[in-house]
């Protein structure tokens, strides 16, 4: 016990500093970067003056060291802002019908936007592993038991086609061949669970070369410890061994990977997915914020997105050194 | 002086040497799998034709042409030549702007590549030789920069400003460099033990010219074959930046902006979309494939195999 709360009380604290360093390149970076979110809340026709006087109103021109220490106190209270752009619908507004004068109180509250977006990628990206998993985890598995042999050659065959197809493509031809061509299934938009499907065959393909490649090497490499040679010797059958021995320890490098690596690819995925079939989740609302310079919008989910990513490798590391005591954190 | 430097030579070419044979085994291990053959084969083909077809062909990949337009590939009933894969909805050749597009993405991948690999290893080298505090501040920011998602990274910085293939570049090294920082300083703080880097530092050789002459070339090789691997990655990227608009602006003609604009035109014209994401599958297959084989080839050389 003692061992798993000094473990996290450290980690959080390292977890807590990257987070912020993390929100601070962002919010800099947003800041430095031409394109000024101003004209789009007051629309072209505005004058310059009320155009200053807003950007002032809203601290746009104070320090940005002024500006982000007041944005992470406002964040430590738990408030992550008010969206620039979306109004309390969840549509977006701004434009000339604010020409007279921007009323901040008139637009959604970035965590509720968030929250209403997140459930959609979280199924998304749930359907998107479960898809993978069935496809990496039989080829994954023959790959590392017949190292060699075609069983071998075959995840990587696999592996190297489906890294080999950007998603982008792909969603165009399952959009193509299921939903247009064959009708079995709808693409675009969400307008029930069957509108996560396609989307999320295409995230399985995005991640499946990396499970096969990682669950092959480490069942390979365990086949070949001393551990495996002694429990044969001792007269235990192979499935046994498999089962019982080599399963566990091939456990914590793909556990491992799963949070070094796929997490970032899945955030990744589901931006680009999310995009190309308008689905509602937290990636399209992004993207869209990016292009409306909505910043308290970008600024909320880069937090959120390395939270998670730290988070999730802090639970991966403290998962295997629970199964594995002699690793150190 | 001059005698320390000579003497400074004795001891690492020996184990430069050593590794330029290990090289030369992973290169003949992975040239004797078929699988090399074929994909380097079909790669230099495709190199091939990005540099001469624009010559050959007589179209443009620019000029639009209203009278040619949606015209399908020589395949199907009603293509018709010099449009061996179609035109798209403004008339312009698809082979053409297939192969400038793939132009583009090769040499963004090859020199983004380049640049985060040069990066990530002098700052993982430096990192895994100097220790201490500097390690530490050297990690801890290849987690910062690994906790920001390269999307994210990427719209935020190309969505804002209007993206350039320089950009482009240097939003993919900034995203990509810290792997190779790490893995490089994995491989340093082993190398740093062995005795041919003592012995260069007894014999009075500086810290810059240990790293740079003898620890560099012997842990370089091998992080650089799975490069290639990175290559084919940061191809995909541009053709998703592209896709969403933040890619290389458009009469220049990109995989991600010819997708995109295709599938406007899906149902009449599907050509438009999916022939030119073959030809990207097949240059993205021959570089993965030639990657895998190469890290197989590594793996079993570096493991004691023959």
């Amino acid at each position: 016990m003692a061992f798993a709360i000094e473990f996290f009380l450290r980690r959080i604290s390292q977890g807590l500093v990257i987070v912020l360093l993390v929100a601070f390149v962002i919010f800099t970076l947003l800041r430095i970067v031409p394109g000024d979110p101003i004209r789009i809340i007051l629309g072209p026709m505005t004058p310059a003056s009320v155009l200053e006087q807003t950007a002032k109103d809203l601290g746009l021109r104070d320090p940005i060291l002024v500006q982000f220490g007041r944005f992470v106190g406002q964040v430590a209270t738990g408030d992550l802002g008010r969206s620039f752009i979306r109004g309390l619908q969840g549509g977006s507004a701004g434009g000339s019908q604010d020409a007279a004068g921007y009323n901040p109180e008139s637009r959604a509250s970035v965590a509720e936007l968030i929250g209403t977006a997140l459930p959609y990628s979280l199924q998304l990206a749930g359907l998107g592993i479960l898809f993978a998993l069935l496809v990496a985890v039989p080829i994954g598995m023959a790959a590392g038991l017949r190292a060699g042999k075609w069983p071998d050659r075959l995840g990587l065959y696999v592996s190297s086609l489906f890294v080999s197809l950007p998603n982008i493509w792909v969603a165009v031809v399952l959009i193509f061949l299921l939903s247009a061509k064959a009708d079995l299934l709808p693409a675009i938009g969400y307008r029930g669970f069957s509108y996560t499907i396609i989307p999320a065959m295409v995230v399985a393909i995005e991640l499946s070369p990396v499970m096969i490649r990682a669950i092959s090497v480490s069942v390979a490499a365990n086949l070949g410890e001393i551990y495996y040679d002694v429990g044969m010797v001792r007269g235990l059958s192979r499935w046994t061994m498999i089962f019982k021995h080599v399963l566990r320890n091939a456990a914590v490098p793909l556990l491992n990977l799963f949070g070094a690596q796929m997490i970032g690819m899945l955030l990744g995925g589901l931006f680009v997915v999310e995009y190309i079939f308008s689905y509602p989740g937290v990636g399209m609302l992004t993207i869209n914020a990016v292009f409306q310079r909505d910043f308290p919008i970008i600024q909320a989910v880069a937090i959120l997105a390395s939270g998670a990513l730290v988070a999730i490798n802090m639970l991966v590391d403290f998962t295997s050194t629970t199964i594995d005591r002699r690793l150190k954190f | 002086m001059t005698s320390s430097t000579a003497q400074a030579e004795i001891a690492p070419p020996s184990a430069a040497d050593n590794q330029r044979g290990v090289t030369r085994r992973i290169l003949a291990r992975a040239w004797s799998y078929t699988e090399m053959k074929l994909a380097a084969a079909v790669f230099l083909l495709l190199v091939a034709l990005t540099l001469f077809g624009p010559l050959l062909i007589d179209a443009s990949a620019t000029k639009m042409s209203v009278a040619d337009k949606f015209l399908p590939p020589l395949f199907m009933e009603g293509g018709r030549l010099p449009h061996f894969l179609g035109t798209d909805q403004l008339g312009r050749d698809l082979l053409l702007r297939s192969l400038v597009g793939l132009r583009n993405a090769f040499a963004i991948g090859v020199v983004s590549v380049i640049g985060m690999f040069i990066l990530g290893c002098a700052i993982g080298i430096y990192a895994g030789y100097r220790g201490g505090w500097v390690d530490v501040i050297l990690m801890r920011l290849t987690d910062v920069q690994m906790s920001i998602p390269v999307i994210i990274l990427a719209i935020t910085i190309l969505g804002m400003s209007r993206p350039t293939a320089v950009s482009i570049i240097a939003v993919l090294i900034l995203a990509s460099w810290p792997v190779y920082a790490r893995v490089s300083r994995g491989v340093t703080l082993a190398e740093r033990q062995k005795e041919y880097v003592r012995a260069a530092k007894i014999l009075g050789a500086s810290d810059l010219r240990i790293m740079v002459r003898h620890i560099a070339p012997s842990i370089l090789p091998p992080i650089a074959f799975v490069a290639v691997l990175d290559v084919a990655r940061m191809m995909i990227f541009e053709a998703i930046f592209g896709f969403i608009g933040i890619g290389i602006q458009p009469p220049t003609p990109t995989f991600g902006t010819i997708i995109s604009a295709g599938t406007q035109y899906l149902l009449n014209a599907w050509w438009i979309t999916i022939v030119p994401g073959v030809l990207l599958a097949l240059a993205l297959g021959s570089l993965n494939l030639m990657g895998g084989v190469l890290e197989r080839a590594r793996n079993h050389i570096l493991q004691g195999g023959e």
